[in-house]
């Protein structure tokens, strides 16, 4: 066993050639591109998820010429929006209704793809061929392809995470003031994608401090290194949450905030037991398979004295699990955290059995295995990513937009075209009308109402099962159609009196 | 002569000028309200056996001539007798609105409210309104109807969507409310179940409808 580590050992921290060095970023290179072809087919064909038409319409609101203010509840930090808004500017939108799912989700799709890339820089701390297995498996296990395709801030907040590692890694290992100020900026990234940044802070400092422990040794940073990195942190957080110092924050929300998200994490209706991202993560044909590799991964590297990065990856993982697991509040696309350690993980697994032995006949079974993996892997991306996209029977379609929502902006026109209003007027009376606003974003005269209030005039109502009151009233006359906005929930589209209503 | 024809001209022209402006029609700017910000929705799954909705308005159900509302105004008792909200007579009271006022909120659990329609009657269908002011599904909904107000003998029932033995799926509620077709059945009490529902363990009722006559 301890041959196989010193073999690793000799393999990893062997310096390279200059031509094995761009022989090996080639294949990263080759990998990044493959995933970037697997993630763009059909791209805008899945319907907007509530969460992706909400963070659609804030890019809207900007491309409009509206300032972006920090808003403490439900909008995350503004890093999605400044990195979305250049993208679709180059693709040539100009306002909300320009904007496509298309134009939208490549901006993850480019970022899920980038952070492939990243493996390649972790040949050095890792290993070529951990790295090179969890380039593999982020780009193009079901997990990461299915969520890089989201226009949300989980994919940025991953691709953030990686490079603080990385980066915060070699500014210790190379005590590199400039460095470690871009592994502050790095966790500042991930500070102005998601709030829960301060989960991940505290991981990865317990990660660090457990593995020195064990170790009984470890590179204490310099008081130049906490300096650079707090300066690097907080001159890009205030670039980031100021957009570039056009508006500043109320100091206030940032303790709204901290109420706020500590109140989610409570639930709020999507609490869910502790097992919930184990078995999220062990689905479909390649789940278990995977989830194995990265089991034995962090055994082999919490047990291994000498490989201090493996085994900072193995308690961050850890822990970002049990953390994750113990807040009730769950949803799917979380366990892309857990992504970035487990493929490595797994890397550190494919390796450790690779290395431990030298019988061709062994090595020619992790071979067959790691193939078998990846007809397993290609059978769960196909099933998930695109065939069953919005279905309920893919648990990584959460509470989604149903595809019979498509109908509903094609309907109105039609209504419109025949009862000659070209320019309709739509009412939605609706305490949740998302991500309506998305799909009706290219009718020009829509309003949104919440249930107790008077709507104003209209020539078709959206409500949803509950109408009650004075608008029951004033809609005893119009006929319903219904459209099925997610599994099991409703919006009913209210058709004028007289109209003559023909399915075209 | 030509100076004040001058300046009638100039004086004109202006007041063409300002005639046109001032008759140009403008768009009518109008600040639409903006949909307020949700956080991520909360599925509702893991309804066994829910029935698909209706798109559109519910078929005309035939009935008997003469046939009435009779649980209109009549008494309610309920399994829970002190509702944690509203009280049981709102649900007779001919109000379906879904607004706060207009229905009672019974406790967690498996519970059930009783019309006394004070005598025998052919019952021909039972509309029940849970709740509608948020789409939600009641579980293991059972309408019963019966001459025994413990309901101990001679049961009828005319709805069941229990999970795993019920014979009806179960439903989404609306403000159409559901129509259980009662098949002329007769009797003079009904008992209506319910076990929680896909937001709450909390069990609620609007409006319950009788339609049917009294037996000769």
């Amino acid at each position: 066993m301890q041959n196989a580590e010193t073999k690793a050992r000799q393999v990893t921290g062997k310096p390279l050639s200059h031509s094995s060095f761009i022989i090996r970023q080639s294949a990263f290179v080759f990998i990044a591109l493959l995933a970037l072809a697997v993630r763009l087919p059909q791209l805008g064909e899945r319907p907007m998820h509530t969460d992706e038409s909400i963070n659609a319409y804030l890019a809207g609101e900007l491309l409009a010429g509206e300032k972006y203010h920090y808003d403490p509840k439900d909008r995350h930090g503004p890093a999605l929006m400044e990195l979305t808004l250049p993208i679709v500017r180059v693709e040539g939108a100009k306002e909300f209704s320009d904007l496509t799912e298309r134009r939208l989700r490549l901006v993850p799709v480019l970022v899920g793809s980038a952070t492939v890339l990243l493996f390649g820089a972790a040949i050095e701390i890792f290993g070529f061929i951990p790295s090179l297995v969890a380039a593999l498996l982020f780009a193009f296990a079901p997990l990461p392809v299915y969520y890089h395709r989201y226009f949300i801030h989980e994919t940025m907040f991953v691709a953030a995470t990686f490079g603080l590692i990385l980066s915060g890694w070699r500014a210790l290992q190379k005590k590199s003031a400039m460095i470690a100020a871009f592994s502050g900026g790095c966790a500042a990234l991930m500070l102005a994608c998601k709030e829960t940044a301060a989960l991940h802070f505290v991981a990865i400092g317990l990660a660090i401090a457990i593995s020195w422990r064990l170790r009984r040794a470890g590179k204490v940073p310099t008081f130049k290194i906490w300096l650079a990195g707090g300066l690097g942190f907080l001159i890009t957080a205030i670039l980031l949450f100021t957009w570039a110092g056009q508006n500043w924050p109320e100091p206030a929300d940032w303790f709204r905030a901290i109420s706020n998200f500590t109140a989610r994490a409570g639930g709020e209706g999507h609490e869910k037991p502790v097992w919930y991202y184990l078995v999220l993560l062990a689905g479909g044909w390649s789940g278990v398979a995977i989830l194995s590799l990265a089991a034995l991964g962090c055994v082999r590297a919490t047990r291994n004295p000498a490989a201090a990065a493996k085994s900072v990856i193995a308690f961050y993982a850890l822990l970002i699990l049990v953390i994750y697991s113990a807040i009730p509040y769950k949803t799917p696309w979380l366990a892309l955290n857990f992504w970035l350690p487990i493929s490595l993980l797994a890397g550190f697994a494919i390796e450790w059995s690779w290395l431990t032995t030298v019988k061709p006949a062994i090595r020619a079974l992790i071979i067959i295995f790691c193939a078998g993996l990846g007809l397993l892997i290609t059978h769960d991306t196909w099933q998930r990513v695109f065939l069953h996209w919005a279905e309920k029977k893919n648990p990584y379609a959460y509470a989604h937009t149903s595809e019979d929502l498509l109908r509903l902006p094609v309907r109105l026109k039609e209504l419109a075209r025949q009862n000659k209003t070209p320019n309709p007027r739509i009412a939605v009376v609706a305490a949740d009308p998302w991500p309506l606003p998305w799909y009706l974003r290219k009718f020009s005269t829509v309003g949104f109402w919440q249930p107790d209030q008077e709507t104003g005039d209209a020539d078709f109502f959206i409500t949803t099962t509950e109408v009650s009151g004075k608008l029951a009233e004033r809609l005893k006359d119009f006929r319903p159609e219904f459209f099925e906005i997610r599994p099991n929930v409703f919006m009913q589209l209210w058709s004028p009196p007289k109209m003559d209503i023909r399915h075209e | 002569m030509n100076k004040s024809f001058l300046n009638i001209s100039v004086i004109a022209g202006l007041l063409i000028a300002i005639t046109t402006f001032a008759d140009d029609p403008v768009p009518l700017k109008t600040e639409l309200p903006k949909p307020l910000f949700v956080g991520t929705p909360v599925p509702i799954e893991n309804v066994p056996n829910l029935e698909t909705p209706r798109k559109g308005k519910r078929p005309d159900f035939l009935v008997p001539a003469g046939t009435i509302n009779l649980a209109k105004g009549k008494k309610v008792t309920a399994s829970d007798s002190e509702p944690v909200i509203g009280t049981l007579d709102l649900i007779t009271d001919g109000d379906k609105g879904g607004d706060e006022g207009s229905w009672v909120e019974l406790g967690p659990g498996r519970q059930w409210v009783q019309i006394d329609l004070e005598r025998n009657a052919n019952i021909y269908a039972v509309m029940v309104w849970h709740y509608h002011a948020q789409a939600r599904v009641y579980f293991d909904v059972v309408v019963q109807v019966s001459n025994d107000p413990k309901f101990e003998k001679g049961v009828t029932t005319i709805f069941d969507d229990t999970n795993g033995s019920g014979k009806d799926r179960a439903y989404l509620e609306t403000y159409q409310g559901k129509l259980m077709d009662a098949k002329g059945v007769q009797g003079r009490y009904i008992r209506l179940f319910s076990n929680g529902n896909t937001t709450s363990k909390l069990n609620h009722y609007i409006e319950v409808e009788v339609f049917g006559k009294s037996a000769a």
